[in-house]
């Protein structure tokens, strides 16, 4: 399952603030990563493959986790670790050993040590570096013999783009993280707010403090340090239906300190808003299968492009013997209404004061992100692209995105939507209506809240998408009240589903979200105005068949309301 | 409200004696919140058309770790952490035929670390009913999968035991790391004495564990235990590109048992300097029959290896008419080892030849006291270590089901299994021994294992030359033909020494064993790739430490 996204929040990078090239000096980390790096590309130079390319890269980290459930604590976790990763690429920027299916052989990865010993970090890196040109040279060579024995690809570019070499360092002190102590209390006081809800079975607060150094070092001769923090808290409740449907809500926050999260009061109310949702859910009819007008509210439609297009726009996915590239033969072809423009612009950091979790300054193959034009007018332009080239795009715009030990590929970062066929927000609940009544059909649906989803893009697989939405309404063309209802899910082809958009509203709202893929997970934005479509396909929710549980929840016995039966 | 005074210290003098007795465990919150859940699920959780469970019962761990490692001389990880585990098993049906199989072993979760007992009960409550839900499946799923076979022994599903009642004090991880943390470091700067060293690794890992248990048949149980443990791990390649590992491992109940600094530095220069004899020594030739000495380190990973693994009794998958799942399903009664060799399964004694034991445990995992277990007597298997799934012939538990929260349930596991001899001769005498039969056989030399690696390949291996005596590190031997036959027939005398080796691996246990002498078995050249020696050497030291 590739491209699912998962609700969560995200993390930004702090202030910049370069200070003199002392600091670097005295950086022994940085000058332990130069001097190995160095010694690697002389010698390993000597052999014959020889690597044409070495990175180091460090993501030196300091996190806090806390978690409770019920206003009690569950875990409590302090992680201290220092990540490494080795990419080495042998033989030429054409043709080498990350080609293909063979990707992985050009990393390597490990733990370096976490106190500033030149020589223990040294010897850290030696070991993960021969043992990465092994794996490289052999992968190499087959990589050599598979291309001489089979048919030729379809697409020949090169596997490597030709990239400037950025510097930038930076060495701003972080503040301190907020402590154990800080931590256990915001999860015992936030999930104790879901106590009182008999019908809440299960539930929880998870909040986590990060902040970290990453550093970057090529024999191209980039070196990149940036500091970064963030702090995430997560709340979640779960019911169950009587039919026995879970139903879950769940609220994100995310700031780059705890001072900025919302105040406590605000976050109560969204807690208790989850707990009248779920309690609404539980006693919502399940929806029938439909296919008619529907209103994607500005979250549900930035989290439907993030599945539906912007998965699909990721360069390697154009080159893929195993994908299925929907749009790869589309370039300057037209795949959405002309009033659509799709930017992926990492480079955005905050919207409406909201902060956007996909802002980068560099991506993590060290290239200087960019923001990148995918859809103009309607026409597909441009692809997200990493430093694996493809068939008409022969270099990286910066999104070459991974988590610690795998390889970047190209990903989001903020993906954002604007359209110039717009009505008010507040008009758009009519014109649903409007479009109800001109289709002659009973209702249409209001997409409050989705959850996330997931995208097929392999070539086995139907060209699919599957969205989940949490809080769906059936709007009525005769006046009636929205009756919520529950069990939907979307589903369609892209291609088909791109094309019935009518209009949009006036105002963009945020997605922020962590995005898993092949290259593992990376916190990412999507940002759209609400959407009409003049036709979208639900179907019902596969889901358990478990009842609710026996008895009353402990605390409960007595009182036979709450509805748990 | 503030009283104090001769009052205060009354009450306090009243409470310290409770804090071991049933006092301990009324007030125990986990205890509290496990019995509240109990009682109610005993008598209400049940579903039309489901009969009520006829047994439940809940386990939670108490999990508190540090651990940390260094590498080539600096730390690398820190990590402290507490959890607790809950596991909820129902079983409906009965102790004939219940729905204990697949989905229906049991339920696993997180629970509080806060005591407060709304929210563990809350916890344990979803469990309960998951677990029951669960096993109503199972049990269908069983009927019907046992239909398709004939059983012709049918043995009981569950085994009745007598309630237990047991509190002991809760386990507390009252050390400072910091001291701990400076031997890894120090210990792991080893290699800045020889470049020819690849990896050094020193890793610590202390633990305290509090289980409870409780169980609708009236069992209640509270133990806690620590298990502290020290690693050292190297490696390097001979010139020829033979990679040679050493490592040792530390590992007690009793935090005093583990070594100083300075003997932890010493084994850590002592790994060293055998690694660097062993990148020296020569090849083993293509291929010796003759006799092997073990030493009593060595025969302990022998004796867990063929023993340990066929004296569990584990019952096979279902439909096979088997004993057990092991080696010697069918040797009950018959001789498996010579018979000079009795062998029992003791989890009740804390300690051997001054040494804590980690397999040391008076109540199971499922509520069984402990017993020892005379497993093999003058070298015939006659028992089986034993938890409450029955087997054929063995139809209740000797208090020896064990396992791991979250994720398995218990099942039969060794806990002390310490090897005796009738007929030990002092362990110095073994080598002349090793000797004497090389003479007999006109063999110019014979072989003495001192430590054995994973998948008993030797590590440091040595030839005993008959001439004089004199020892010869060799390196690159597998054993040919080491197996449950080669014990059987081929071990001839047993050392009066004693190694005691403390395992946490998955469950807690310890193997006691003495040197043992095999008249004949095979040792030969390894049939292993040699990797390449590293395309570059290892970079120069520069802080000048």
């Amino acid at each position: 399952m590739k491209g699912s996204v998962i609700l969560a929040l995200t993390g930004i990078f702090a202030t910049s603030c370069a200070l003199p090239a002392q600091v670097e000096k005295q950086d022994t980390l940085l000058r332990s990563m130069h001097q190995e790096l160095a010694r690697a590309q002389r010698e390993l130079g000597k052999l014959d493959p020889s690597p044409y390319f070495i990175s180091y890269s460090v993501r030196d980290e300091d996190s806090e986790v806390a978690a409770g459930t019920l206003g009690s604590l569950v875990s409590s976790t302090h992680l201290r670790r220092r990540a490494v990763d080795v990419v080495m690429r042998v033989g030429t920027p054409e043709l080498d050993n990350a080609h293909g299916e063979n990707r992985a052989s050009a990393i390597t990865s490990g733990t370096l040590p976490l106190t500033d010993d030149p020589d223990a970090i040294a010897h850290v890196l030696w070991q993960l570096t021969f043992n990465e040109y092994r794996k490289a040279q052999q992968a190499y060579l087959n990589v050599k013999t598979k291309t001489q024995v089979n048919a030729q690809e379809e697409d020949t570019s090169a596997d490597f783009s030709k990239e400037t070499a950025e510097k930038h360092t930076e060495y701003t002190e972080l503040a301190p993280l907020p402590g154990q102590q800080a931590l256990e209390k915001i999860v015992r006081d936030y999930s104790a707010g879901l106590k009182p809800y008999p019908y809440v079975y299960s539930s929880g607060a998870v909040v986590s403090s990060q902040r970290a150094k990453s550093y970057f070092v090529s024999t191209e001769g980039a070196q990149l340090v940036a500091p970064s923090a963030v702090v995430r808290l997560v709340i979640q409740g779960q019911t169950r239906a009587n039919d026995g449907m879970d139903l879950m809500r769940v609220e994100t926050f995310q700031s780059e300190s705890l001072d900025r999260l919302p105040s406590e009061t605000q976050i109560a109310v969204r807690v208790k808003r989850m707990a009248n949702d779920l309690k609404a859910l539980r006693a919502a009819p399940v929806a029938e299968p439909f296919d008619g007008p529907a209103l994607l509210s500005g979250r549900s439609s930035a989290v439907f492009f993030h599945e539906v297009l912007g998965h699909r726009l990721e360069g390697h996915r154009q080159r893929g013997e195993q994908e299925g590239q929907t749009f790869t033969k589309k370039l300057n072809e037209q795949i959405l209404p002309k009033f659509l423009n799709i930017t992926d612009d990492p480079t955005q950091r905050v919207l409406d004061g909201t902060d956007l979790s996909g802002w980068y300054e560099f991506d993590n193959e060290g290239v200087a992100a960019k923001p990148v034009e995918v859809i103009k007018d309607g026409v597909l332009k441009n692809f997200l692209m990493s430093r694996m080239p493809i068939k008409g795009f022969s270099s990286s715009n910066g999104h070459g995105r991974s988590q610690a030990g795998l390889m970047p590929t190209g990903r989001q970062g903020n993906l954002i939507v604007t359209s110039s066929h717009t009505i008010p927000d507040s008009e758009m609940r009519q014109k649903l209506i409007d479009e109800v009544k001109q289709q002659s059909k009973p209702y249409g649906l209001y997409f409050e809240d989705i959850a996330g989803g997931f995208t097929l893009t392999q070539r086995e697989a139907p060209q699919a998408f599957q969205v989940l939405p949490i809080m769906v309404w059936q709007v009525y063309p005769d006046g009636r009240p929205d009756e919520l209802v529950r069990g939907v899910d979307i589903v369609g082809t892209p291609l088909a589903a791109m094309n019935r958009i009518l209009l949009t509203g006036d105002k963009e709202a945020v997605f922020n979200g962590m995005c898993g893929a092949e290259s593992g997970s990376v916190p990412v934005a999507a940002v759209a105005p609400s959407i009409l479509f003049s036709e979208i396909e639900v179907q019902k929710r596969k889901h358990s068949l478990d009842r609710p549980p026996i008895l009353p929840p402990p605390g409960f016995e007595n009182a036979s309301a709450g509805g748990h039966r | 409200m503030k009283r104090t005074g001769i009052g205060s210290w009354l009450l306090i003098l009243v409470l310290i004696p409770a804090c071991f007795g049933q006092g301990a465990a009324d007030n125990d919150p986990v205890l509290q919140a496990m019995r509240s859940e109990m009682e109610r699920s005993k008598t209400e959780l049940k579903l039309e058309q489901v009969p009520a469970p006829y047994y439940i019962d809940y386990r939670v761990n108490d999990i508190e770790e540090m651990i940390a490692d260094a590498a080539f001389g600096a730390m690398r990880g820190d990590f402290h952490t507490r959890i607790r585990f809950l596991r909820v098993t129902v079983r409906i049906g009965d102790y004939k035929q219940d729905s204990f199989y697949r989905e229906g072993e049991g339920v696993g979760d997180f629970m509080p670390v806060d005591n407060d007992v709304i929210a563990m009960r809350h916890q344990i409550w979803l469990a309960t009913d998951r677990a029951y839900k669960a096993a109503a499946q199972a049990l269908t799923a069983k009927q019907a999968a046992l239909k398709q076979f004939n059983v012709e022994q049918p043995v009981d599903d569950f085994a009745k035991a007598a309630p237990v009642q047991s509190i002991e004090a809760p386990a507390k991880l009252d050390v400072d790391p910091r001291p701990w943390q400076r031997m890894l470091r120090n210990a792991s700067a080893v290699y800045e004495d020889d470049p020819l060293i690849q990896g050094v690794d020193a890793q610590m890992r202390f633990e305290a564990i509090t289980e409870y248990f409780l169980s609708s048949e009236g069992t209640i149980v509270r133990s806690g235990h620590n298990d502290y443990q020290l690693n050292l791990a190297m490696t390097t390649q001979a010139s020829d590109g033979m990679r040679l590992d050493r490592s040792h491992s530390y590992v007690t109940a009793n935090l005093k048992e583990l070594p100083s600094e300075r003997e932890f530095l010493d084994k850590a220069n002592e790994l060293a300097a055998t690694l660097k004899q062993l990148r020296e020594a020569p090849i083993v030739d293509d291929e010796y029959r003759g006799p092997v000495l073990f030493s009593a380190d060595a025969a302990s990973n022998i004796f867990a290896d063929f023993v340990g693994q066929n004296v569990l009794g584990a019952k096979p998958p279902l439909g096979q008419p088997a004993r057990t799942r092991g080696a010697w399903a069918t040797s009950y009664k018959s001789r498996v080892l010579p018979d000079f060799i009795s062998i029992v399964d003791d989890p009740t004694v804390a300690s051997a030849d001054g040494h804590s034991l980690l397999g040391h445990y008076t109540v199971d995992d499922e509520g069984v006291k402990a017993e020892k277990v005379d497993v093999i007597e003058s070298g015939k298997l006659m028992n089986f270590v034993l938890g409450r799934l029955p087997i054929r012939d063995f139809p209740t538990s000797n208090g020896h089901g064990r396992g791991r929260l979250p994720a398995t349930p218990p099942g039969p596991s060794l806990g002390n299994l310490i090897v005796h001899s009738s007929e030990s001769v002092p362990a110095a005498d073994l080598k002349n021994k090793l000797i004497e039969i090389c003479k007999q056989r006109d063999l110019p030399f014979g072989y003495y294992v001192d430590t054995l690696g994973p998948r008993l390949g030797p590590r440091l291996l040595y030839k005993v030359y008959v001439k004089d005596g004199h020892q010869e590190l060799v390196r690159g031997a597998v054993f040919g033909d080491l197996d449950t036959r080669a014990i059987r027939n081929d071990l001839v005398a047993v050392g009066n020494d004693v190694y005691v080796d403390n395992r946490v691996l998955n469950i807690p246990h310890s193997i006691v064993s003495p040197s043992i002498l095999f008249d004949e078995l095979q040792v030969k050249r390894a049939n292993a790739n040699k990797e390449k020696l590293p395309e570059y050497p290892a970079p120069p030291l520069v802080s000048g430490k």
